[in-house]
């Protein structure tokens, strides 16, 4: 887990800051953010509306308008810079070594073209086979990713998909090109409960069978919890916390993941009390405070969390909180 | 006491009082380099059109044959004169006055005209909107250029026949706008709530709508503006709508073609005024229609 | 005739105790798919689907379902934004539109806060006047209302002084909500009816405003519909929940006995794909296979038999009725009716249910 992160991450990511220069005044969306993914692990990035999350998802195929969005920071995927990458050789890193599901797959998939083709398309960007031979391939990946009657969906076009069959078609045009990395942005979001569960095993039996190494942005822990070997919890920008998920969900250290989870674990067993919230409203990004983006919400909130940003503290060797009161927080 | 604090605690305090929504429109216009610079070019025009009897040199109609398609820059008459030794100078300025003219009216009259039955076809729903706008897409079949030269030529020329059948092809453009607009707008939760209240459709639509559909109504039918002004150009061009003396830059743009080989210049200059005054409102158009996009 | 004034005051003491505040009865909703030349309709989404149900004076009812179930237009048919195609709704005993209930008392009695919390602001209003209007409507004074609105922002935790001159795009999606919540208390309603108010919230924020809709509930005595597609919320909320399927009622029944003892294999299913929030104990099997059907050619006898695993023939024949299976507890499945001639019902009664 976090020991193959640390020996030899198949993506590291350091020091990211991301600022985005469009509005009437700077926002940051990512604040110093550091991060590794192990070879064949699945890493939940978890958080809020405005937490980062997605555009530090996107930075890693380098997905940003460069007039509207300052990077700082180094991206390394696979052994490659990312963010040096430019035409060609970033258009053959995408997909190639990492691709990604996105949450809306009516908003990814062209309407204009069937699944079908998309997937041939996909797969021959990347190797050079027959036409016959990626249409094999893409019949392949659909029943990989279960979708019934795989060769005659193929010729079905986006909107003629129900929202399940469509975001297993987006899984399946994201695996076409063999694909080391899969970066999923909350590709459970929009579907139903019983669909969300399908689609979710799904991915999980994906990455054992293929050995992918994910990173899957979701705002629901339960999510987080059935598919991740670790968590990193975002907030306005930076992580606040990350480890093992076990360590993260049963022994949280950071007030705000703390938070998080006590409003989610037990709703159902506080019939009739209130649920613990979390008082206030996430930061305003382009205002950010000095010190813990956290501190004015939080019930530990001292002068020196307003100071100055806090530091790591390493709870466990691979459970690290971004706290200064961490002693504090034990068993809450 | 409520358990939860609503209000955010973090010091970043707001304004208290926030601006209304078109202080924050003329603000957001205001750092527009672009649209700030056609609203200026459009004043500017204006103020030469309302001024014109003071500012221009010579009289726009007295021309002496002898001193017929003299160049710019000749003495005593800065553009030149036309092809009846007329003041190019002072034809532009009192031109000005009637191409605006031409211009600006019909649309105005057709947004009253066009905004209502959008509205009410919008808001309605149902078999009074299919009438209305099927009745409106019967004159969507002509091409606008075609429908204002079959319209003008029955009605006769003349300008108060121009602006009657420019007036009649910028209805259904504006009727199908505002329909559109309408009808998202009804659909939108807020005047589902409104009726959940128990207001009345009138009330609604005083209320809700119409301070919702009306400022894109008139960017759109601003937009139309030069339309407007190069159709009746157009017309007057042909023979139709302003008819001689008057000094309209597309009738000028009609008498000073036979000289194009002669003083190209002074076929040039109304036609470069066309474009100026029209591609002036398009670019205030687009900087407003920017300005009141709130969510960008 | 039942004026507004009435309903504020009636106060369940008449009709008697215990006697539903809302009764649906019979509702069925289709919507037309229009594809002919001269907008003949091909066809006909069947939305809500003759539904019946009560909702009691001062309790939470849950209403759950996936997409297409039929929640969100059952709630507009009860708020009369949407006529029914039969069916009826009387609220304590009277049904609206009629001499005994005009529409507009109706209208004031029942009040909705929607999704979508940035739509259902019109954006060219200030918040305050935004809550304003509805009082308005119902001959308030002007003055009357703004106070009104300005004492029920401080309710709902937004300080006048800040917030009163605010438009919706300059608040963030809780405050909003919080707003469309005064906005929909301005007309003192009896039932409030909550159509997925917070899924579109953070959870953080979530939390706080589920607190609020409790307090608000206990403050007013007011009567909530809450529908919702995240079982946890409901179960916190919910004294009752109705779970819909293809515009259909599968079960209703009490939160606690719907959630650990579900008699329709849907609400099972259902129940079964929430996420498990252990590391060491994930989910290992979906429930269900497939996507919820569309409701347009919904399956034959029981809506719910391609997808379940008790299927039986008789399943796909008759449409299985809501049958009690314990205390106000009912489902709609052949399988717990035991004179359906299932073979699960029978082999349940031969062991001595």
């Amino acid at each position: 887990m976090n020991s193959a992160a640390a020996i030899s991450p198949i993506l590291a990511i350091a020091g990211l800051t991301v600022t985005f220069t469009g509005g009437s005044s700077p926002v940051r969306a990512v604040d110093g953010v550091d991060l590794a993914l192990g070879r064949g692990e699945v890493l939940a990035l978890l958080g809020e509306s405005g937490s980062g999350k997605s555009v530090t998802l996107r930075t890693i195929l380098n997905l940003h308008d460069p007039r509207r969005a300052r990077i700082d920071g180094k991206v390394t995927a696979a052994g490659t810079d990312v963010l040096a990458l430019e035409g060609r050789s970033l258009a053959a890193f995408r997909g190639k070594v990492a691709s990604m599901v996105f949450q809306e797959p009516m908003l990814a998939l062209d309407p204009v073209y069937t699944v079908g083709e998309q997937i041939v398309e996909a797969v021959l960007r990347h190797e050079t086979v027959t036409r016959s031979a990626a249409r094999g391939r893409a019949l392949e990946l659909f029943e990989r990713v279960r979708i019934p009657s795989a060769e005659r969906r193929l010729e079905a076009y986006p909107h003629e998909m129900s929202g399940g069959m469509r975001q297993r078609a987006m899984i399946a045009l994201a695996l076409a090109s063999r694909p080391q990395i899969l970066l999923a942005d909350e590709p459970t979001t929009a579907l139903d409960a019983t669909v969300q569960v399908q689609i979710l095993l799904l991915l999980r039996e994906l990455q054992r069978e293929l050995g992918l190494s994910v990173i899957f942005v979701t705002h629901d822990i339960g999510v987080a919890v059935e598919v991740a070997d670790r968590i990193a919890v975002m907030y306005a920008g930076r992580i606040v916390e990350q480890g093992p998920v076990r360590d993260v969900i049963r022994k949280p250290r950071h007030p705000y993941t703390i938070g998080l989870l006590a409003t989610r674990a037990h709703g159902g067993r506080l019939i009739g009390q209130r649920l613990p919230a979390i008082p206030g409203s996430p930061p305003d990004l382009a205002n950010m405070p000095k010190g813990c983006a956290f501190a004015p919400r939080c019930k530990l909130r001292s002068d020196a969390c307003d100071a100055a940003r806090p530091e790591i503290v390493k709870v466990t060797p691979a459970h690290h909180v971004r706290c200064i009161h961490t002693e504090r927080t034990v068993g809450l | 006491m409520a358990s939860i604090a609503g209000a955010p605690s973090v010091p970043s305090e707001k304004i208290l009082r926030s601006p209304g929504y078109w202080a924050t429109v003329w603000r957001r216009f205001r750092r527009d380099p672009v649209a700030v610079g056609a609203g200026l070019m459009i004043v500017a025009i204006v103020m030469i059109a309302i001024l014109a009897p003071y500012i221009a040199p010579q009289d726009p109609y007295k021309g002496m044959t002898l001193r017929r398609l003299k160049p710019p820059g000749t003495e005593g008459f800065p553009l030149g004169t036309d092809e009846l030794g007329r003041d190019m100078l002072s034809r532009l300025i009192y031109g000005a006055r009637i191409s605006l003219f031409m211009g600006v009216t019909p649309v105005f009259i057709a947004l009253f005209i066009g905004s209502a039955i959008g509205i009410v076809a919008g808001y309605a729903g149902g078999w009074l909107n299919t009438v209305l706008m099927r009745t409106i897409d019967v004159f969507f079949a002509f091409p606008s250029v075609l429908l204002a030269i079959a319209l003008s030529g029955a009605l006769g020329a003349g300008i108060m026949n121009g602006l009657i059948s420019l007036t009649v092809v910028f209805v259904p453009p504006i009727a199908r706008v505002a329909e559109s607009v309408t009808t998202g707008i009804r659909n939108r939760d807020f005047v589902d709530a409104a009726r959940a209240s128990g207001a009345g459709a009138l009330t609604i639509i005083r209320k809700h709508v119409l301070g919702n559909v009306l400022g894109p109504i008139f960017v759109y039918a601003m937009s139309l503006i030069a339309v407007s002004m190069i159709l009746a150009s157009g017309l007057s061009f042909l023979g139709l709508g302003v008819k001689p003396p008057e000094p309209e830059w597309g009738l000028m743009l009609n008498t000073l073609r036979t000289a194009i080989y002669t003083q190209p210049l002074l076929c040039a200059l109304p036609g470069l005024m066309i474009f100026i005054t029209s591609i002036s409102f398009n670019l205030l158009t687009d900087g407003m229609r920017s300005a009141m996009d709130m969510k960008a | 005739m039942l004026t507004a004034a009435e309903i504020r005051e009636w106060d369940g003491g008449e009709p008697a105790r215990g006697a539903p505040l809302l009764e649906v009865k019979g509702l069925v909703k289709h919507f037309p798919i229009k594809k002919g030349l001269f907008g003949g309709a091909r066809g006909v989404v069947r939305a809500v689907d003759d539904i019946t149900f009560d909702v009691v004076p001062g309790e939470t009812l849950g209403i759950v379902g996936e997409s297409g179930c039929g929640k969100s237009t059952t709630a507009r048919l009860i708020m009369d934004l949407i006529r029914p195609d039969r069916g009826t709704i009387r609220l304590g005993g009277r049904a609206a539109g009629t001499p005994e209930l005009s529409l507009k008392a109706f209208r004031a009695a029942v009040q909705m806060v929607f999704q979508d919390s940035y739509a259902s602001l019109n954006p060219r209003l200030t918040v305050v006047e935004s809550i304003a209007f509805g009082p308005t409507v119902h001959a308030i004074s002007r003055r009357e209302a703004v106070q009104r609105a300005r004492g029920l922002l401080t309710r709902v935790g937004l300080e006048p002084a800040r917030f009163a001159g605010r438009y919706p795009h300059e608040l963030s999606g809780g405050q909003r909500q919080r707003v469309n919540i005064a906005r929909a208390l301005a007309l003192q309603p009896k039932l409030l009816i909550l159509d997925e108010a917070v899924s579109a919230l953070d959870k953080s924020v979530e939390a706080q405003v589920l607190n609020l809709l409790l307090d608000l509930k206990d403050e007013f005595g007011l009567t909530y519909i809450f529908i919702s597609h995240d079982l946890e919320v409901v179960r916190f909320m919910a004294s009752r929940v109705l779970v819909m399927y293809l515009g259909r009622i599968a079960e209703i029944g009490p939160t606690e006995a719907l959630y650990t003892a579900s008699r329709h294999p849907y609400t099972t299913a259902l129940l079964g794909s929430m996420l498990s929030m252990d590391p060491d104990r994930r989910t290992r099997e979906a429930p269900l296979a497939g996507d919820p059907p569309n409701p347009i050619n919904p399956p034959p006898g029981c809506r719910f038999h391609t997808r379940c695993r008790y299927a039986e023939n008789l399943c796909s024949e008759k449409e299985p009725m809501l049958e009690a299976t314990g205390s106000g507890h009912r489902a709609a499945c052949h399988a717990v009716d035991p004179l359906s001639g299932h073979s699960r019902a029978r082999r349940t009664r031969r062991e001595g249910a």
